[in-house]
């Protein structure tokens, strides 16, 4: 198997992510999937943030562990082969303090991460979309005590378990939109029940009403969208590891699935469209990892276009495996579709990751855009 | 242009004319009243998913989360009060004797609104098309009249289909599989019966319908030429339920494992075996036994694709609701090019999905299983002689003279090329209809982003029913196999199939 994404310095993170995954994860990926949704145990989120994956990229003066963006995505990639929910609370945490970082709100954000307290420190945020695709965003007005919000923005990721949100919200009279910290404990902000999702289970997500919610400006007004666009540019890739790790479970478990299984009086791996299905998803897990590496070697490195591989490798790499999760329930016939197997959840959080950081269709119109300006 | 003895002749080259437009040749036999009556059953349907399927779609598969183990009772019973079960029971047997092609339409159409309450409703025709395929007739008859009857005192009386063992999925479905498969539910001979033991799993609807269809073998080591084909009550002693499965989807249709200990199986139970067989044909048992299992995938896998264009044509109605509604950069969804495409796609695969299963159905009814009853004359005699007189007729069935005409029919007389020609399509149309179902969910999660992310909004419900209909009635990877084999592989005589 290639493992470009692994630099030696990043053997470390890999082994401390997959022993965490193996002993925190593993027993609990069925009972965490299970109905009512979106409560996670509260040992794996206190042991995650003892291991500082509540902060990979944030500076150790701020509570982190200060890696780039290639421990992150080990980390994440090696999390999701287990189970993907506690990857997209990682992503969508660190997607949160990222933001706040590229808009030099410091000081806000050690207000957040100076707790002791996992839930504390976990800021909620749409991460499911591009807030420029909503319409109708909540509207934040200025008074003399500060800034309030009013209205509604759906699909809050952690939301009914954080104590902060980062909100996108739009100022009356001015164009695009400004991001606020909103604290969610407060009166004037009420929580939705927890959705139902199609994956990532344990990820809770909630629907948010705000009532003249007091708001802090994050940054600049008006300029969300460029603090979204510098950040997100660096999370696609993130966003790929998840999707990448998803596959390598599904095809690990149909590797091992198809030497053991029978049918046809031998083992299925020797059924040669078998052979071909499961060569299929190599092929495209590993060229996923290659496309999640070079991506990382581009982003370290700030190499020309970086944020054009970056936006490539996830559109590939997020579609990818949402057909090779689907060949993955395949391999395992009728006990693919069962909950009892893991492969039904890795094909729903496979379609569920894809839509992280906003539409598809969408991003790609902006790459070809982007590619375009750059001849 | 050129004489017809060489237009024959070109035309009996690959691909053969009769094979290749079925739907063609069989449109002057099509009896006109069919039309009117089919049209007459989506729309049926159409006031089934507007009064029942949609308002419950949802709070139904929220509730199976909820309770793992829920049964959907309530909606056998709104489905018998609609008259669902005993539709295409035909009139001989005392039900409404719609046209049984039908049926397709009638799944696409409630599939469209939820595929596991479509199932509910469609799985009972699995078990009664293989009563029925077998042409026992006593026992068919003996049979129906409980789903008959069922009906009339508002008791569901439903047929669960049971093929699927715990090591033997795929092996079951062909008989140049099973032998090297690894069957284990046996059936001894004894007397008067047999005695079953063994295991079933995934099993749907097994345990709330009252019979249950199924397949055990004499011999393990050489299953293909020792098979019974049987039905059971429920509550029979020997038989029960074992696990109540936990499915991605489709979940309002439950899926169990019925398990066999010492179950006593009366003969007038059986309805084929070595001995039966002996009175209408001297072909092995192995070669009678694949056509009963040709006849009844011909229908079911037609109905499969009909279901997965179903899920496809929710996904696009879905897609089309949103996009008409979400205004996204300044401009309504529906209004970009790229969105109109993708539209554009996702009804393309639902009418080419459509044609599929008709073509499918066409094939089933020119020269396949529905043959009989969907000529003119038979068609238009069952349906206008008044239900008395079918009463009077029904004691026939039970003489011996119905089911050894209708098995030398079928099992004897029925040329090969038409078991292939509609064996082949129909699986043909069911890898086609439900990879399309997959692929128009995956369309509309893209079309709707976030907003299909959520239980609310329907449309990731979709995705989980879709996917099941990749997997059973064969996977589609062996029903590309059984396609080939049915409709490529006879032009070379040396190919071999499932010989690696």
């Amino acid at each position: 198997m290639i493992t470009s994404l692994l630099h030696d310095d990043m053997k470390s993170f890999q082994d401390l992510a997959h022993n965490f995954a193996s002993k925190e994860l593993a027993h609990r990926r069925e009972e965490s999937d299970r109905y009512p949704f979106g409560l996670f145990d509260d040992t794996v989120l206190a042991k995650a943030h003892e291991l500082g994956f509540l902060g990979i990229t944030l500076p150790e003066d701020m509570g982190g562990i200060g890696q780039g963006v290639r421990a992150l995505c080990v980390i994440l990639e090696c999390i999701c082969r287990t189970d993907a929910s506690l990857a997209a609370i990682i992503f969508t945490n660190t997607l949160a303090q990222e933001i706040l970082l590229k808009a030099g709100a410091v000081d806000l954000l050690r207000q957040v991460t100076v707790s002791n307290n996992p839930k504390d420190i976990l800021i909620s945020f749409p991460s499911y979309s591009n807030p420029e695709e909503h319409k109708n965003l909540p509207f934040a007005t200025k008074g003399d005590m500060g800034y309030s919000l009013s209205g509604s923005i759906d699909y809050v990721v952690l939301a009914p378990i954080a104590s902060q949100a980062l909100i996108p919200a739009r100022i009356t009279g001015q164009d695009g939109y400004s991001l606020f910290l909103v604290d969610l404990r407060s009166p004037k902000v009420k929580k939705g029940e927890s959705l139902f999702s199609l994956g990532v289970h344990a990820c809770p997500v909630a629907d948010i009403t705000l009532n003249g919610a007091e708001a802090r400006l994050v940054g600049q007004e008006g300029k969300g969208p460029a603090f979204f666009e510098e950040t997100a540019n660096m999370m696609y890739v993130a966003a790929a590891a998840v999707s990448l790790g998803i596959m390598k479970g599904s095809f690990d478990y149909a590797l091992t699935y198809s030497n053991e299984r029978e049918q046809g009086g031998w083992p299925i791996i020797n059924w040669s469209e078998m052979k071909m299905i499961l060569a299929d998803m190599a092929i495209q897990m590993n060229i996923a990892e290659m496309a999640v590496s070079e991506a990382c070697n581009a982003i370290e490195k700030k190499v020309a276009g970086w944020d054009v591989c970056a936006k490539t490798t996830a559109l590939h790499v997020q579609n990818v495996a949402c057909l090779v999760t689907t060949d993955g329930i395949q391999i395992l016939g009728g006990y693919g579709y069962m909950k009892d197997y893991g492969q039904e959840k890795r094909f729903r959080d496979a379609a569920q990751n894809k839509a992280l950081l906003g539409m598809a269709p969408l991003r790609k119109m902006d790459l070809i855009d982007q590619i375009n300006s750059m001849r | 242009m050129i004489p017809n003895s060489e237009v024959q002749s070109i035309m009996k080259r690959f691909p053969k004319f009769e094979d290749s437009f079925i739907g063609l040749e069989y449109a002057p036999r099509l009896p006109k009243g069919i039309i009117r009556e089919t049209k007459e059953l989506i729309a049926y349907a159409r006031k089934f998913n507007d009064e029942v399927v949609r308002p419950k779609a949802l709070l139904l598969d929220k509730k199976t989360h909820e309770d793992p183990d829920y049964l959907p009772y309530d909606l056998m019973q709104t489905a018998s009060e609609w008259g669902f079960y005993t539709m295409w029971v035909p009139k001989l047997f005392g039900g409404r004797g719609k046209n049984l092609p039908s049926l397709s339409p009638v799944v696409e159409e409630i599939s469209s609104a939820c595929v596991g309450i479509a199932n509910v409703l469609a799985v009972h025709y699995l078990g009664l098309t293989s009563l029925m395929t077998s042409f026992n007739m006593k026992v068919t008859n003996r049979i129906l009249k409980e789903v008959v009857e069922g009906e009339r005192k508002g008791k569901p009386c439903l047929i669960a289909f049971a093929i699927t063992e715990p090591i033997a999925g795929t092996d079951v479905e062909d008989n140049d599989l099973v032998d090297k498969g690894r069957v284990t539910c046996r059936a001894e001979r004894v007397n008067g019966g047999y005695v079953i033991n063994g295991r079933k799993v995934f099993i749907s609807m097994g345990q709330v319908s009252e019979w249950t269809f199924v397949f055990a073998y004499t011999d393990l080591k050489k299953p293909s030429q020792n098979r019974v084909d049987f039905v059971v009550r429920t509550g029979t002693k020997g038989f029960s339920v074992g696990r109540h499965e936990n499915k991605m989807g489709q979940r309002v249709c439950p899926a169990n494992e019925l398990i066999f200990e010492d179950c006593f199986i009366p003969d007038d139970q059986v309805l084929i075996d070595a001995y039966t067989i002996k009175k209408f044909t001297d072909k092995p048992l192995g070669e009678v036994m694949q056509r009963h299992m040709d006849y009844i995938s011909s229908s079911s896998k037609a109905g499969v694709c009909a279901i997965g264009v179903g899920v496809a044509r929710g996904a696009f109605e879905d897609a089309l609701k949103f996009a008409s509604e979400t205004e996204v950069r300044g401009r309504l969804l529906i209004n970009h090019e790229w969105a109109q495409c993708i539209l554009a796609e996702m009804h393309k695969n639902v009418t080419l999905g459509r044609l599929a299963y008709m073509e499918a159905n066409h094939a089933n009814s020119h020269r396949g299983i529905y043959e009989l009853l969907q000529m003119k004359p038979m068609y238009y005699y069952l349906k206008f002689m008044p239900s008395l007189y079918f009463r009077m007729l029904n004691p026939m069935l039970n003489t011996g003279l119905t089911t050894w005409a209708m098995s030398k029919m079928y099992y004897d007389m029925k040329k090969t090329e038409d078991v292939d020609c509609t064996s082949g399509l129909s699986s043909l149309a069911k890898f086609a209809g439900t990879d399309i179902g997959v692929r128009n969910c995956q369309l509309a999660m893209d079309l709707m982003g976030q907003a299909g992310l959520r239980h609310d909004r329907g449309m990731e419900k979709r995705l989980r029913d879709a996917k099941l209909l990749q997997i059973y009635e064969g996977s589609n990877q062996i029903n590309r196999i059984a396609s080939f084999k049915g409709l490529i592989a006879p032009v070379y005589p040396q190919t071999r199939v499932f010989e690696q």
